[in-house]
């Protein structure tokens, strides 16, 4: 496994107390694999993905638990010079926002060169001439002359190219993108998801997907976490999910987005509000939502039960909603 | 920060709304029947606002009772300096020059052989009225033009910018000495009208700023299109959203003028003896600080603790006012 | 053009440009963004028509014209009859009470430092006519409930409830008036999935339960779907194909349209290898330099040289006016409208999600 992140809990000092923003998660993720980890705000699934990077700001977040294996090394034993190393060259992030997470007073050209000019020691005209190129690759159109323009100077589907070519540059074996296309519109969202799906499959890189839309995942991901309250409810090959949730909030998730080919009366409606994180409901996180919650649910804790070989589920009526029951 | 939803404390899963309301089935929202406010007065209690919320957020705020102690008294010996101090602060005996604590004078004899607890207290006067008068005049002054010009833009807020920098390029003190040196009367106002004048613009350009910040916001638009008219858009919805960097900016300024009163009058064109003022008296110390330090350290230590106690109560109104920090 | 009922709303030939200008002193106009660029539709009294567009095709200006927020350059909008755009004054806040609109962000659009009470409460200030003052307080709380929220909400201020719950004490507020119109601004883009449908459904049931007729905005196709009788297709600040939603959706004529639909993720992995997806080229041009003749000709793969020359007209397409009228023949401005489906019928995956 390319990475692997194990039993992670990390937690934030807020004014209402300690949030527990991940509890307990893995999941991994194979060369050339695209894991989507699905959950709404609050669920932890950027936490996570900024403990990989090494990004997360501490104080006020913490890593109190778990180990983060990238290529068999825990991640969080390393020096911070060792993991500086590595990200950028080995694993980079997609950030949501791509205009403030570029340099607006450097232009595009020098911030794609600069990588090359740090981690390769290339000189600025060579390392100028690879930007070039990789903005050509990410489909810019006259890269040769957009080279010296400055980030507000493009759209921002352009701008989530550039995102994209910075964190491709120096081929890494891991990208995360964390809601790579949410701000961006329809039609420019597909230009966007399609370039990042052909260029994953180009490098064979694996590609961790943090996203909140269950369109964007059946588009592309292989499997799929499910992010509920700092948890993991539900992990599985992404058919299997959308054919059959074998918990019940992915299913009120798959439930209540309306379908262009069916417009039915009313829509299925999650009641309730995500869980605040300094005041987690005992037993099952998800139980005060839940339309099949029982006394069990609220006492115990679900552990992820194996639904089958690549699945699991953290409900203890997997069964039943896997079935379909209590709907 | 984790991203974080945040959900009414208590999150008691209460329903007790049942049949009352018309609810589709899957539109059983989760009520969340918090505990209320502290002292909410029962959760059906008289309906509240950010004013009645903010004077209950204050009462119990020490830092607030405390600021407001200080003034307060500051306040009342101003009116009433004879309540608490002996005798004139003019009489003055040279004999006594720079002598240490005695009888009826618990802070010592400045270089004139005055005593300075008199001084001091009378002092007050002069120093608060400058302090609070001119911040008051700055602030009413600089918010409504800068409000004014930063709600309805075009020429008057073009105008009222270029003013602005007009204004900032005239340095005080020599502003003070040119503008200051031709007025004959031996009274705090042409300090306060100088102070007033040269004050605004600051107050003016940070109103105009957050004026223009509150504008933008949805609810805004939202007031307009239910038709409300710009009085109350302005009074209601702009300005208690847009007020808080004026009341910081204004306390810190209150600290300024009463240091601003002082270096004009020890540079001779602000109050002139006869007149009693903390900056007189503690640019008539500071020549003596080796010889007589409690001279310069009581007005000075005065004036310090007037400062802060404004800056407090300031500090202290913003936070009430903002619903966030409850 | 098929209505449900008698319009409440007519629009036409609605334009907003903007003046583009230069110099501090002396400002000279330079050139404008065109935001809206000659609408026209009209909305029947309980329907809901939604709009859908991408960013900066004018849609949000079209609901700020609409609740006279903004002054449009040209034309018209008649609510029953009567043209508002002129309206000032007493007059104009009179007709205010009956357009009310939805915002986008829930935190933003309710005023920090006011209690819920005060926030709902305060259309009944500004229209004093609306409700007696002593009964102010007891149709507040109505509102809470109708909306979903416990009226014993009414002392606490709006950063201490979530997204969603937001959301509705800003419908409250919409509605405190008793509009015959809500203009909603992309209602539930800012809210969590799980959230969405939530609001989605109360939009629905006060719909019903008001007789409110709904100018729903969003970026969001499927959802506009969901929620409107009626869709219509914004690009570049003109509405390029309108029509009854089972047309637009199931029936697009319009390229840009089909590109549009065929460009919606599906949340269904089945449908990712025998779907085909139109992706379009480049980006939307700036609202200040359209294109000359057909403004979609610039990304359009059928683009041929009449659309540089000229502008297509939105009104049916002579191609489809021929045969008896089937659900291709709506309005679309297109000189080479053709049908193209781009979402499998309803029919053919009714059940097609969940197990049996």
């Amino acid at each position: 496994m390319l990475l692997e992140v194990r039993d992670l809990h990390v937690e934030f000092r807020t004014r209402d107390g300690i949030a527990r923003a991940v509890n307990g998660v893995s999941y991994a993720v194979g060369e050339g694999e695209t894991l989507a980890v699905l959950g709404e705000s609050g669920s932890g699934k950027s936490v996570t993905a900024q403990a990989v990077m090494g990004i997360l700001d501490t104080p006020p977040g913490r890593i109190t638990g778990g180990e983060i294996l990238f290529g068999g090394r825990d991640l969080l034993r390393m020096k911070e010079e060792e993991r500086r190393e590595l990200r950028g060259a080995r694993m980079a992030m997609i950030f949501q926002d791509a205009l403030s997470a570029l340099n607006p007073v450097l232009s595009v050209g020098d911030q794609l060169g600069e990588l090359f000019v740090v981690h390769r020691g290339m000189s600025r005209k060579a390392a100028r001439a690879r930007a070039v190129e990789l903005m050509d690759r990410v489909r810019i159109p006259g890269a040769a002359q957009r080279v010296r323009d400055y980030p507000h100077q493009f759209s921002g589907g352009m701008r989530q190219r550039i995102m994209i070519a910075m964190a491709l540059a120096l081929e890494p074996a891991l990208v995360i993108a964390d809601e790579p296309t949410t701000a961006l519109d329809v039609t420019v969202q597909a230009q966007v998801m399609d370039l990042l799906a052909e260029l994953q499959r180009e490098y064979r890189m694996g590609l961790v997907l943090i996203t909140h839309d269950l369109g964007v995942v059946a588009d592309v991901a292989d499997r799929i976490a499910v992010m509920y309250a700092g948890r993991i409810v539900e992990s599985a090959p992404v058919h299997d999910i959308y054919k059959a949730p074998a918990h019940p909030y992915t299913r009120g998730l798959l439930d209540s987005i309306p379908r262009l080919d069916l417009k039915g009366q009313e829509l299925y409606a999650i009641k309730g509000l995500p869980p605040n994180l300094t005041r987690v409901p005992p037993g099952c996180s998800f139980h005060p939502r839940c339309p099949m919650a029982r006394g069990v649910c609220r006492a115990e804790v679900p552990p992820l039960y194996e639904v089958s070989e690549v699945r699991g589920s953290a409900c203890h009526f997997w069964r039943e909603c896997l079935d379909g029951d209590g709907r | 920060m984790p991203e974080q939803p945040y959900e009414p404390e208590g999150a008691i899963a209460g329903t007790g709304m049942g049949g009352a309301m018309d609810l589709g089935a899957s539109e059983a929202t989760t009520l969340e029947r918090g505990p209320g406010a502290p002292s909410g007065g029962g959760p059906a209690g008289r309906p509240r606002s950010l004013g009645s919320d903010a004077w209950r957020d204050l009462r119990r705020n020490p830092v607030f009772l405390l600021s407001a102690l200080v003034i307060l008294f500051l306040v009342f010996i101003s009116l009433w300096p004879s309540a608490i101090a002996p005798g004139s602060p003019l009489s003055c005996d040279l004999a006594k020059s720079q002598d240490g604590p005695g009888p009826g004078a618990p802070f010592g004899y400045d270089g004139q052989g005055c005593n300075v607890y008199t001084r001091t207290v009378y002092g007050a006067r002069t120093s608060v009225t400058v302090g609070v008068l001119a911040t008051l005049g700055v602030g009413v002054l600089g918010s409504v033009l800068g409000g004014l010009a930063g709600y309805f833009g075009g020429w008057p807020d073009a105008l009222l910018s270029r003013t602005t920098d007009i204004f900032f390029a005239i340095p005080v003190v020599l502003g003070g000495l040119v503008l200051l040196s031709v007025v004959t009367s031996n009274t705090v106002w042409p300090v306060i009208g100088f102070m007033v004048l040269l004050g605004w613009p600051q107050i003016s350009r940070i109103a105009r700023g957050s004026v223009i910040g509150a504008r933008q916001h949805d609810y805004v638009q939202a007031a307009r299109a239910l038709g409300a008219s710009d009085s109350r858009i302005l009074l209601r919805h702009i300005a208690p959203n847009a007020v808080a960097p004026v009341i910081v900016v204004a306390t810190i300024a209150l600290g300024t003028y009463i240091s601003l009163e002082a270096t004009l009058s020890y540079l001779g064109v602000g109050l002139k003896p006869p007149s009693v003022s903390w900056g007189i008296d503690i640019s008539a110390a500071s020549p003596y600080v080796r010889n007589a330090p409690h001279a310069l350290l009581w007005p000075s230590g005065a004036l310090a603790v007037t400062v802060l106690a404004f800056i407090m109560l300031g500090d202290a109104v913003r936070d009430a006012l903002d619903p966030k920090l409850r | 053009m098929a209505t449900g009922g008698e319009p409440v709303l007519e629009v036409s030939g609605l334009v907003k440009h903007y003046p583009l200008t230069r110099g501090v002193l002396f400002k000279k106009q330079i050139g404008a963004v065109r935001a809206v660029d000659g609408v026209d539709f009209t909305l029947g009294r309980g329907e809901t028509l939604g709009i859908v567009g991408e960013s900066g095709c004018g849609k949000s200006t079209v609901a700020k014209l609409l609740c006279s927020l903004e002054r449009p350059t040209a034309g018209s909008i008649r609510f029953k009859g009567e043209d508002i755009t002129r309206l000032s004054g007493r007059a104009l806040k009179a007709v205010r009470r009956n357009i009310q609109m939805v915002f986008q962000d829930p935190y933003t659009s309710l005023n920090p430092r006011m209690t819920v009470g005060d926030i709902v409460g305060e259309p009944f200030e500004i229209h004093p006519e609306a409700a007696p003052k002593g009964d102010r307080r007891r149709r507040v709380r109505e509102l809470l409930d109708v909306v979903g929220l416990d009226p014993d909400f009414v002392n606490r201020y709006p950063h201490q409830f979530s997204g969603g719950q937001r959301q509705r004490i800003g419908i409250a507020r919409g509605l405190a008036l008793r509009p015959e119109v809500i203009v909603a601004d992309e209602p539930v883009s800012a809210l969590d999935v799980s959230v969405q449908a939530q609001v989605i459904n109360l939009l629905d049931r006060l719909q019903a339960e008001f007789e409110l007729s709904y100018v729903f905005i969003a970026h969001d196709l499927s959802i506009v779907r969901h929620i409107s009788d009626r869709v219509g297709v914004m690009y570049l600040g003109r509405i390029v194909e309108i029509g009854r939603d089972a047309e637009i959706y199931e029936h697009p004529t319009h390229p840009y349209t089909q590109a549009l639909l065929s460009a919606v993720p599906v949340p269904d992995p089945e449908a990712r290898e025998d779907r085909e997806r139109i992706i379009l080229s480049g980006d939307v041009p700036s609202p200040a330099d359209i294109p000359s003749g057909c403004r979609f000709r610039t990304r359009c793969w059928k683009a041929r040289e009449r659309c540089a020359v000229e502008v297509p007209a939105l009104a049916v397409p002579a191609v489809f006016l021929e045969r008896p009228a089937g659900p291709a023949a709506h309005d679309s401005a297109c000189h080479f409208a053709q049908e193209g489906r781009v979402v499998p019928p309803e029919s053919s995956r009714a059940n097609g999600d969940g197990p049996g």
